[in-house]
């Protein structure tokens, strides 16, 4: 399984982080792995890693949608404005969706939709379909 | 006067006579000549031996003056009308001098279509008096009617008719102007009539009126009043003594309501036609009532506007009823829309609720499998083992539950799912394979009857949820008993639906529970496993796409559920075009 530098999880619920964490953790993905409450503090750890690796990437975060101070859509729309936006892979990790909400997310850059609980089988298909090596 | 009768004399004596008689000629000549020339006025009299003229020298001068003076012509006519006499103003009436007449026949001024009534009327005269109106022609030509008084005169033997000829021209005018005079008497005297109709039509009216329990009036065709009757003065208090001042009924009209009653009785007042007009009026006590009023226009038998009639009537209590009725609608629609809104928030919940409820037990089950992992088999406490295996089964029916949940949120969301035609045999083969398993367990047996209505009209996933839900009740409720029979039919149903019905032979149902039937998670049947959301669904579904849902049923019998199924608005299913 290929390594990736970094990986970041936003997600308001720290159970879900603390299980997703684990598995990362168990299936050593991660160079970095990192835990965000909110979209304010996932893009305040962005900015933190690519100033500490100018150049590192690429980034996966795994982004809730609903979270409080910032949410799953105001953090992609932040995210659009850093420089280093390229390099970041986002891939949406929720419960059930209203449609309303993913037509919403469709129009931003985002890598793909997963469906909670994140399980070894869907981070794998992750990495496979969105970092070959 | 008469010849002398003296005995023979001699013959100096007959000469004598003989030149007295000469004489006697010769002055009598003259006389006619002086008096057909008009120098002097002559009376000619026939006698027994031809006429005789006597001069009017001798008549009473009076009398002569008299009918020389007056207006009338006058005239003494002979047996063959000869005029013997004449006065002048017959002669100025006649256009003919004087000259000219007397000793002509009068016979010239009668036109010929008069000869005949002249006849008569001589006739008349000269059996003693008549009097008659003619034409006669004077000698200009000119065409006059005169009346005519004939009487007949003796002079000693000498008979005559007197004539007086009045010119009735001046009459004729009169008459004309008479006649206008009686005719303007006559219009008066209808008008008169006409106005003795209508006070006589008001004062049936009014007797008619004055017994009424309503409050009525009446007014003449220009809108003046004329009558209010007593039931008025007793509700308004108004002093009965008050007749028709200006404004003095006006003024209990309410004032927000006058303006618009002004304005009907403006228009009625305009267009002849009746009509009805809701106002408060004020009673004895100062207190409004709202009074339905009527003015009809009142007709005689030949269709003319004799007066107004109107009416009152106290409508206040039906008034204020219907009020009630609006503002209880009202309340009701209220209500309608805060239900609507809460099936709405309810709907949110549902959603909310099933999406809210994941994360939690999602979490759950990932920590509950961090245990599992954490506490090896061969490590864990023989009571750990069973008290995960049944955490993990609490997590699966939670799972389920929100699984049902979020169903029933997908349906709501696919409300506007499109209908249109599908055909029911695949729909039905395609169910029966997914309960192959179930049908095969049970032992049961389907048959399948939809030549009648091979198509209905309503979205194919839907459909395929409806027939699926049906039918796997109908296996899954049979008795054990005996053999499952379970039948599928479609059929035309009235007012263009279509009817799909499913029938069993299974348990049955107590119908006093069909409210629950269809009610959310409702399970009546408890050793059968279910969600009880099945008919909740099919119900929902049904009801979304304009139709309804049907259960008869009985204990220990079987099962009967119609579904009814709204024809495509306008007409049937569009055919699909080969090709």
């Amino acid at each position: 399984m290929p390594k990736l530098p970094c990986v970041l999880l936003a997600d308001d619920d720290s159970i879900t982080n603390y299980l997703n964490q684990r598995l990362l953790t168990r299936l050593g993905v991660a160079g970095e792995l990192s835990v965000a409450l909110n979209g304010e503090q996932a893009l305040a750890m962005l900015r933190d890693y690519f100033g500490r690796h100018p150049t590192g990437g690429p980034v996966l975060v795994l982004l809730d949608v609903k979270m409080p101070v910032m949410g799953g859509l105001r953090f992609l729309d932040a995210l659009e404005q850093l420089p280093q936006a390229e390099a970041v892979v986002t891939v949406i990790l929720t419960t059930s969706l209203h449609p309303q909400d993913t037509a919403q997310l469709r129009e931003h850059r985002i890598a793909g939709f997963l469906s909670k609980p994140l399980t070894a089988e869907k981070m794998q298909d992750l990495l496979s379909t969105h970092f070959p090596q | 006067m008469s010849p002398d009768s003296s005995l023979p004399g001699t013959a100096g004596a007959l000469a004598r006579e003989n030149e007295a008689l000469r004489q006697q000629l010769q002055e009598a000549e003259d006389l006619i000549a002086a008096i057909r020339t008009g120098t002097i006025d002559a009376l000619a009299v026939q006698g027994a031996d031809g006429p005789r003229i006597f001069t009017l020298e001798g008549a009473d001068q009076t009398y002569r003056t008299l009918i020389e003076q007056m207006n009338e012509g006058a005239l003494l006519l002979g047996q063959d009308a000869t005029i013997l006499y004449c006065n002048a103003c017959l002669a100025g009436l006649l256009a003919a001098p004087l000259h000219t007449l007397m000793g002509f026949s009068f016979n010239r001024f009668v036109p010929a279509e008069a000869e005949a009534y002249w006849a008569e009327l001589m006739a008349a005269g000269w059996a003693g008096k008549s009097r008659g109106e003619m034409i006669l022609r004077d000698e200009d030509g000119r065409l006059r009617p005169f009346a005519l008084a004939l009487n007949v005169l003796s002079f000693g033997d000498a008979r005559m008719v007197a004539v007086i000829a009045t010119d009735v021209s001046a009459h004729r005018e009169i008459s004309a102007i008479r006649a206008q005079v009686a005719e303007q008497n006559a219009q008066l005297e209808r008008q008169q009539e006409a106005l003795r109709a209508q006070a006589q039509a008001v004062a049936e009216t009014s007797r008619i009126l004055e017994g009424l329990p309503h409050i009525a009036w009446t007014a003449s065709p220009e809108g003046k009043p004329s009558y209010l009757n007593l039931s008025w003065y007793n509700y308004t208090g108004q002093s009965t003594t008050v007749h028709f001042e200006k404004n003095s009924t006006l003024s209990y009209l309410h004032p927000d309501d006058l303006p618009e009653v002004m304005r009907r009785w403006r228009e009625c007042l305009g267009s002849g036609r009746d009509a009805e007009v809701e106002s408060r009026i004020r009673d004895a006590q100062g207190n409004y009532r709202w009074m339905l009023g009527r003015i009809r226009p009142s007709h005689n038998e030949v269709g003319e506007l004799v007066q107004w009639i109107g009416t009152y009537t106290d409508i206040h209590e039906h008034k204020l009823a219907l009020d009630r009725i609006d503002q209880a609608q009202r309340e009701l629609r209220e209500n309608n829309q805060q239900l609507t809104r809460v099936n709405i928030d309810l709907d949110n919940f549902i959603y909310t609720a099933s999406h809210d409820l994941r994360a939690p037990i999602t979490n759950i089950e990932g920590l509950l499998d961090t245990l599992r992992q954490e506490l090896p088999e061969d490590h864990r406490p023989a009571e750990v083992t069973s008290v995960l295996e049944m955490m993990q089964d609490s997590v699966d029916r939670f799972k389920r539950t929100i699984g049902y949940l979020t169903d029933i949120s997908k349906l709501q969301k696919e409300n506007t799912l499109p209908n249109g035609p599908v055909n029911l045999q695949p729909v039905i083969e395609d169910v029966c394979q997914d309960l192959q398993p179930l049908i095969r367990a049970v032992g049961g047996r389907l048959s399948v009857a939809i030549e009648a209505c091979p198509t209905v009209y309503f979205a194919e996933k839907n459909l395929r949820s409806v027939v699926y839900n049906l039918l796997s009740n109908a296996f899954k409720y049979h008795a054990p008993d005996r053999p499952c029979q379970v039948s599928i039919r479609c059929r035309p149903a009235a007012s263009g639906y279509t009817a799909l019905e499913v029938q069993d032979n299974g348990l049955g149902l107590n119908m006093s529970g069909e409210q629950k039937l269809f009610g959310m998670f409702q399970r009546l049947h408890d050793h059968v496993e279910g969600s009880g959301i099945g008919l909740y669904m099919v119900k929902k579904m049904v009801e979304n796409a304009g139709g309804r849902i049907e259960v008869n049923s009985q204990l220990h019998q079987g099962s009967t559920f119609t579904v009814f199924l709204p024809a495509p608005a306008g007409g049937a299913a569009p055919a699909v075009l080969p090709g």
